[in-house]
């Protein structure tokens, strides 16, 4: 039986009130995931996952410790508070800690999340949209690959001085590859789509798109390394738009001085064209994230980048006491072997005008129309923003407006936002792209193009080896 | 060592419960129960303040199931007979439901019983240790490397523990209870100067610092007190260092830059269902086919590299995998040919061999998939400075900083945090932002000097990602210093 907000934050409540302690924040989850995944044309790894957490905070002054537990119940509760308050007790203030949040947070309107149809999704309901996608790859003569998602996540924060939140939340997320083979390379296509609406996903569009990429993707050519004019398809964008957001937007990094906006407030880091915001209580089909932080406090739209000028960082409630600021609702839960902190759940770029991706190709003489990127990593200067990457799913050469034959795999380095100065147009219509590792977000961005990007190698065929 | 929760003999009958339920569904061809209990631990301070003083427990039940065609998977928080019953039957539906698109049955032939027990070596119990005194040995070398003067932004050390009691049973009859206490801990420092640039230093590597299987005793040997001060010296240092130049060079790469170049370069690709075509979704497949086994030229004959599951005190070590395979140690890449496969009973069964015993998931609610052991590079002779008086124009790198390699794990690029020139068999001057790439055999052809054993140093990586969802292992990888001839090397720094 899922447990659902309501149910939650009564919990936590009751947890509170029986542990007796001063200053306690508890932030509690509980996801459903229904996760049906592919690989080679079969259904290989069906799972039914539920992933329940309570992460409490106990503060005695400055002094700050968190206990988490998977146990969602009344005495586990109490048993972490009890542990976090004796762990506090031992440990060194923490500078800037401003206390949990209280009822006088600001609020607002919750945006719709939850879709029945994606909460009571069945495994067999996950197959039957699967038959067709599986079969229509293979009538294509290529190796399907991917997943078909449903998850419901009930959360909520209760803290001793007031502070209640609960959310009910839904996402589908569908990624689908076209393969010419299951695991040896060779050409390949992606389609995906991410909505808290089952039935929006359209897979069979998708899988279409897979398709025809994949197939458009044989023979390709091998290119030299060099510059080239790139127009990138919204899933290459977002992958970059993550690693610029975790080496780049978060109070952490700019305090330490290793962000490419630390000291450059409304500097000018990238080209006029570009607005970049952390947009999470965005309406209608971009809406995924959850409306507050795991600290309770009410998200809001940051602009971080607003027409090439550094503007916002994000901020938790301790970073934004310490650098006399206020918390931008970014304090996240460690994910991904991360130690968790302040990250961006809902990025965004604004749209251009250009009516189509065939519009961006068109004004390009010579250069890579790239639909996707692989093994991106943003570690290299991240002051600069400095990335290095792959192509993968489709990367093909224009010449003379047109898209003339598909390219073996190519390796980019160069820096996103020295990229993005030289961006010359992007399509009003964008996408939202799940993020690569599944977490259940989703970035929205629309195609671009950027002259000169820096490609400096390529990969190489298996036949070479 | 006590074996914690599996003396709970309610547990016990619930898992068996579990099983019995399975026994009884006609279309299941095998299954296994799996208990989990985790407790982890993580410290961080940073800057003379504690950044992070965290806890956390997971404990549940995962059971996977392999039906008439398919499998299915589910889990369970609760623990009961009810519950494990509960999530048995639910992974049952879920492997019948699947099978109606499913076109091959799963091949997997029937093995024995594995019944044993296993523990990780502990001397010093780092649950027991006070908590006041693991923060002080992090937040002493935090103010060693921040005392280096204005140019230092930022100084940070971390520690990480974690215990898994772990509990297997299976249809076969298979009852493994296993106890793994896992360690990190690591610094770094950040140093940036007027001009904005920024430069990192770690020790003893990045990445969550040095990962293994042991006790708080580990954390003394580490001597991070000891390596503050170069640690930080280098730091700034790094800031006036010219940058790394352009161009092929011999590569000289110190021990853990070796270790990270095994994982994503044969770690990885020799995954046998990454090889397959399971991974697509997320990392991608791989250039080392089935129909290049005993073929491939993978390396030099100066590489051999071997799997090893029983390494003591390796982050890949176990008793038995999540299929209930015994550890054992298998080579890879053999005199630098390419013999075998990290695999699971499956996958192995697809190519008419035997598993190696490599199935591992992250935790209760996650499926096992295929994950690296310990991959270490056997030690050869002589010791690094040796290597370095015999090469004549060439780059030492260390300590990595980025890393990306293509979907068929053969284009890699790695950039290091500190680097030195090497000219005419002596160590010259620091180098910034170094970067080397390369395709994987012609980077490991080129290998023609792999340091000895007294040199040799199993690292730990605790944050390696697989699968979707993504889970994170624990993996290991042992190296010592190695020579790589004639590799386009570059700096990823800006011009100054």
């Amino acid at each position: 039986m899922s447990i659902d907000g309501a149910t939650l934050l009564a919990l936590c409540k009751d947890a509170l009130a029986a542990a007796g302690e001063g200053e306690v924040e508890i932030f509690a989850r509980e996801a459903e995931r229904g996760f049906a995944r592919f690989a080679f044309g079969e259904l290989g790894q069906h799972m039914q996952l539920i992933e329940p957490q309570a992460t409490v905070r106990v503060a005695h002054g400055a002094r700050v410790a968190e206990v988490a537990t998977t146990r969602l119940d009344r005495d586990a509760l109490v048993g972490a508070i009890r542990d976090a308050a004796a762990a506090a007790r031992l440990v060194p203030e923490t500078e800037g800690f401003a206390g949990f949040a209280g009822s006088d947070e600001a609020t607002g309107a919750s945006p719709p999340r939850f879709v029945d149809a994606t909460a009571n999704a069945s495994a067999e309901d996950r197959v039957e949209r699967l038959a067709p996608v599986l079969a229509s790859v293979r009538d294509a003569g290529l190796v399907s690959a991917g997943f078909l998602e449903t998850a419901r996540a009930a959360s909520c924060v209760a803290t001793t001085r007031g502070c209640a939140r609960k959310h009910d939340g839904t996402t589908a997320t569908f990624k689908v590859w076209a393969l010419e083979t299951p695991g040896a390379g060779g050409a390949a296509g992606y389609g995906g789509q991410v909505h808290r609406d089952l039935r929006a996903l359209d897979l069979r569009a998708e899988t279409d798109r897979a398709i025809g990429v994949c197939k458009r993707s044989r023979d390709p050519i091998s290119l030299d390394a060099g510059s080239y004019d790139v127009v990138m398809e919204p899933e290459a964008v977002s992958e970059l738009l993550e690693w610029l957001a975790s080496t780049t937007f978060a109070a952490p990094e700019v305090e330490q001085g290793t962000s490419a906006v630390a000291g450059r407030a409304s500097e000018r880091v990238t080209g006029e064209a570009i607005t970049i915001s952390e947009d999470p209580l965005v309406d209608g089909d971009f809406g995924l994230a959850a409306p507050f932080d795991r600290e309770g406090v009410w998200r809001r739209r940051v602009p971080l980048i607003v027409r090439g000028v550094a503007r916002e960082v994000l901020f938790d409630r301790t970073y934004a006491a310490r650098m006399r600021a206020r918390s931008t609702g970014s304090s996240v839960l460690p994910e991904f072997g991360a130690s968790g902190g302040i990250g961006a759940c809902a990025l965004t770029v604004d749209g251009g005008s250009a009516k189509s991706v065939d519009e961006l190709i068109a004004g390009v003489d010579r250069g890579l129309y790239v639909c996707r990127l692989h093994y991106v990593n943003g570690l290299l200067d991240p002051r600069r923003a400095v990335m290095t990457g792959l192509t993968r799913d489709g990367c093909f050469l224009i010449e003379k407006g047109k898209i003339a034959r598909a390219v073996g795999n190519m390796r980019f380095t160069d820096s996103f936002l020295e990229g993005l100065a030289r961006c010359d147009a992007m399509t009003s219509a964008r996408a939202a792209v799940p993020t690569w590792w599944s977490g259940g977000g989703a970035c929205v961005a629309p195609a671009v193009r950027m002259r000169a990007f820096r490609f400096n190698g390529k990969s190489q065929e298996r036949a070479k080896l | 060592m006590k074996l914690g929760p599996f003396d709970d003999l309610a547990l016990d009958a619930a898992l068996r419960a579990g099983i019995d339920a399975l026994r009884r569904v006609p279309d299941v061809r095998y299954a296994e129960v799996r208990f989990v209990d985790e407790t982890s631990e993580r410290l961080r301070v940073r800057d003379g303040r504690p950044e992070q003083v965290a806890t956390s427990g997971s404990r549940g039940v995962g059971v996977r199931v392999l039906g008439a065609k398919t499998w299915g998977f589910a889990c369970t928080p609760d623990t009961s007979e009810a519950g494990v019953v509960q999530a048995a039957l639910a992974a049952a539906r879920i492997a019948r439901a699947s099978a109606a698109i499913v076109t091959r049955a799963v091949p997997f032939p029937e093995l024995g019983a594995a019944v044993g027990t296993y523990a990780t070596r502990v001397a010093v119990d780092p649950f027991a240790v006070p908590l006041e005194t693991k923060l002080g040995a992090l937040d002493a070398p935090v103010r060693a490397l921040r005392s280096g003067g204005a140019k230092i932004q930022s100084a940070e050390a971390w520690m990480e523990w974690t215990r898994v009691h772990k509990h297997l049973v299976t249809t076969e009859g298979t009852d493994t209870k296993q106890s793994f206490t896992y360690g990190a801990c690591g610094m770094h420092v950040f140093a940036v100067n007027d001009a904005g640039d920024a430069q990192r230093r770690s020790y003893p590597t990045w990445q969550g610092g040095d990962g293994f299987q042991a006790g708080y005793e580990r954390i003394g040997a580490l001597d991070l007190m000891g390596n503050a001060e170069r640690t930080r010296d280098e730091a700034i240092a790094l800031l006036s260092a010219p940058p790394c130049p352009t161009g092929p060079r011999d590569l000289l790469l110190e021990s853990s830059q070796v270790g990270l170049q095994i994982h994503e370069s044969c770690g990885h690709p020799t995954e046998l269902d990454r090889a397959m075509g399971s991974e697509i979704s997320l990392a991608g497949g791989s250039f080392m086919q089935p129909e290049l086994l005993g073929k491939l030229r993978y390396g030099s004959d100066k590489v051999t590299l071997v799997a090893d599951a029983t390494t003591d005190g390796g982050n890949g070590t176990f008793g038995w995998d999540d299929e209930g395979i015994a550890a054992g140690a298998r080579p890879l890449v053999e005199n630098g040919r390419f013999v075998d496969y990290l695999s699971s009973r499956e996958t192995a069964a697809a190519l008419g061999r035997a598993s190696t015993g490599t199935m591992r998931a992250e935790s209760w609610n996650r499926t096992p998939l295929i994950r690296m052991v310990n991959v270490s590079l056997e030690p050869r002779e002589g010791t690094l400075e040796e290597i370095v008086a015999d090469t004549k124009d060439g780059v030492l790198m260390a300590t990595d900083k980025s890393w990306s390699i293509d979907d068929l794990r053969l284009n890699f690029q790695f950039s290091c945090e500190i680097a030195w020139e090497i000219k005419n068999g002596k160590r010259t001057r620091m180098l910034r932002d170094p970067f080397y790439t390369g395709i994987t055999p012609e980077f490991w052809r080129s290998c023609d000097a792999v340091a000895g054993k007294d040199e040799w140093k199993l690292w730990g990586i605790t944050s390696c990602g697989k699968g979707d969802p993504m889970q994170i292992m624990h993996v290991g990888h042992g190296a010592s210093p190695a020579r790589f001839r004639n590799v386009s090397i570059g700096t990823s720094g800006a011009a100054r």
